[in-house]
């Protein structure tokens, strides 16, 4: 077991990792990985196969850590205590078939401690808090794939653990139910409660995560915000949206720049291709000065996820 | 960790309880399983099987040896060691291999107990499965009277019920440890029960290696309780002409150990595997 310290404590409530490494035989999944969550939502993102059910596995104590380690604030991952304060919806799309989905919940809970009353009334409070309140007593074999979703969220919800790790989450629902989960992983952190999710559809965890981990072929390509991400990238090739007046004559002179790939217009205004140089937008600065007011708006085009990630993983 | 509810957690789920927590709910699972329910129409074919043998066989050969010779080769040679075989791996490979196991190994208790409450939950059913079928066979022959000279042999039931009754503790314990160290546990089964036993557990008195198998000390401890003459000594045990148990030691012992032997390893095997990722052939 081992204690991370901090001056404010606040190191205890983390999930850590440090320098995880994991082999499966002589394949290496994960090398020398190391980040945390606190109480945020981290989305860990990746293309299929990267390592980020691995990544989770690990932090639950599926599995073990061929170097390095994990912890649940002072606790190793895997031990009891750590999986007390875990809950994990993991990818997979199987549950105990013949079982209700209050039933299955209601099981699960037992194990945490639960007499079979206080689990059964908890096992409804979540269900019926995550809208399977009128098919909680069916079998589960009866279910959509929606409402699956929603039972293997409600096991990994329902004894109040202190951080919850999603593995592909919006796997299989309807775009409703993914707003509506969305705004469901937004809202833990406020209840106390750090989020890991990881999905591979970048777009809809850009709504959802305060931060991002990025992960390529078993290694952490970088971790921040998205926008800080982007800015460690200046000297990448990206585009911006220019929009004000004489756009004709800007294109004209931008055409020209050697920072300057393309220009396109479209119905928003002046789309610019740039090679990456920082110099470009010197230059664009003294030529705005120069016309006095002729940009009104610079907007980056590529800083969402998938552009961040598409990046980084060149 | 100071959280209450981490701590409640902890205190309460503690290994016995989530020993019995698992043994209800495997109970709960292998009822909805067909290999439970083949059992009641397996009971009635036990029961039509020994009354036509009752209608058939010729006179001199009486209920008791019936009974006897189709309760051992029948039930210890067949329907115990499959049906623990099945419900055994059912309930411990069947988990492992559509990766529901998984919800149980993310709760905050040892696995152990939970392997241990699935051991239970198939032996409770195996011994009520196997009870039937020594019912189901009895109940058969016990309707020919004019087999029964000095009047039906009740203590017969007892002999058998008891007996089969421990091999499917001990076959139990196997199909849990083939469940959670193979990925093919049922050839693994087949494999134990058809070749291994049948080659070992016919071998000559002196030949210790049968007591690694269940079939051997089962034999001992029917024979021990059913005293049969020479003639049905020789059906039931064709390789040996003197029945004597001094020579291998106890039965039951032998079978509790074999019971105790293979749970342990059932128990380290699921509790160190990362089933994830590792080939367990």
């Amino acid at each position: 077991m081992t204690t991370h310290s901090s001056p404010d404590g606040a190191a205890s409530l983390a999930l850590s990792f440090e320098h995880v490494t994991k082999w499966y035989g002589s394949v290496c999944a994960l090398l020398d990985v190391s980040f945390r969550v606190d109480r945020e939502v981290v989305g860990l993102v990746g293309r299929n196969g990267v390592g980020k059910s691995t990544l989770m596995k690990l932090a639950v104590g599926l599995l073990s850590p061929s170097q390095g380690e994990i912890s649940i604030g002072r606790h190793v991952a895997g031990s009891r205590e750590a999986r007390a304060a875990v809950g994990f919806c993991p990818d997979f799309d199987r549950l105990y078939e013949p079982l209700s989905g209050v039933d299955f919940v209601a099981w699960m809970l037992r194990y945490h401690g639960f007499g079979a009353r206080a689990a059964r009334a908890r096992a409804e409070e979540v269900l019926v808090d995550l809208g399977l309140e009128e098919n909680m007593r069916r079998p589960i074999r009866e279910y959509s794939k929606g409402m699956r979703q929603r039972v293997r969220l409600g096991q990994a919800l329902a004894h109040r653990p202190r951080f919850v790790l999603l593995d592909e989450p919006m796997t299989g629902l309807d775009p409703l139910a993914r707003a509506d989960l969305s705004e469901r992983i937004r809202a833990l952190p406020s209840q106390g409660v750090g989020v890991l999710v990881s999905s591979h559809v970048l777009h809809e965890l850009e709504a959802v995560v305060d931060r991002v981990v990025l992960v390529h072929q078993g290694r952490l390509l970088a971790e921040g915000r998205v926008g800080e991400l982007r800015d460690k990238l200046p000297e990448r090739p990206h585009r911006l949206r220019i929009t004000g007046a004489r756009l004709r004559e800007l294109a004209a002179d931008l055409s020209s720049w050697s920072e300057v790939r393309g220009v396109a217009f479209t119905e928003e205004g002046l789309e610019v291709s740039l090679s990456g140089e920082v110099s470009f937008y010197d230059r664009l600065t003294a030529l705005a000065a120069e016309r006095q007011g002729g940009i009104e708006e610079l907007v980056p085009l590529d800083d969402d996820l998938a552009a961040v990630f598409g990046y980084f993983v060149e | 960790m100071s959280d209450p509810v981490v701590s409640q957690s902890l205190g309460i789920s503690n290994s016995f309880s989530a020993l019995w927590i698992a043994a209800r709910q495997t109970i709960y699972l292998l009822a909805f399983r067909r290999t439970l329910w083949w059992s009641l129409p397996g009971c009635a074919a036990l029961f039509v099987l020994t009354f036509v043998a009752g209608l058939r066989a010729p006179d001199p050969v009486s209920g008791r040896s019936v009974y006897c010779v189709f309760a051992w080769w029948g039930l210890s040679t067949v329907v115990v060691p499959w049906v623990a075989a099945f419900l055994g791996v059912q309930s411990v490979h069947g988990e492992l291999e559509d990766r529901t196991s998984q919800y149980l190994f993310l709760r905050p208790v040892f696995r152990a107990p939970l392997l241990l409450g699935k051991w239970l939950a198939v032996s409770l059913l195996a011994v009520l499965v196997t009870v039937a079928a020594v019912l189901a066979l009895f109940a058969g022959i016990a309707q020919h009277l004019d087999r029964w000279p000095d009047g039906v042999e009740w203590e017969l039931v007892t002999a058998f019920g008891w007996s089969m009754g421990l091999g499917a503790l001990a076959y139990s314990a196997i199909a849990v440890l083939f469940g959670a160290m193979f990925r093919r546990p049922l050839a693994w089964s087949a494999f134990f029960i058809v070749g291994v036993q049948i080659v070992v557990a016919n071998l000559p008195v002196s030949a210790g290696l049968r007591q690694l198998t269940v079939t051997d000390p089962l034999r001992r401890v029917v024979l021990d309780w059913i005293e049969p003459d020479g003639r049905l000594a020789r059906i039931m045990w064709p390789s040996e002409t003197v029945i004597s148990v001094d020579d291998i030691g106890s039965p039951v012992i032998n079978l509790a150990i074999i019971t105790v032997v293979c749970l342990a390893l059932a128990c380290w095997k699921y509790s160190s595997a990362e089933y994830e990722s590792r080939s367990r052939d």
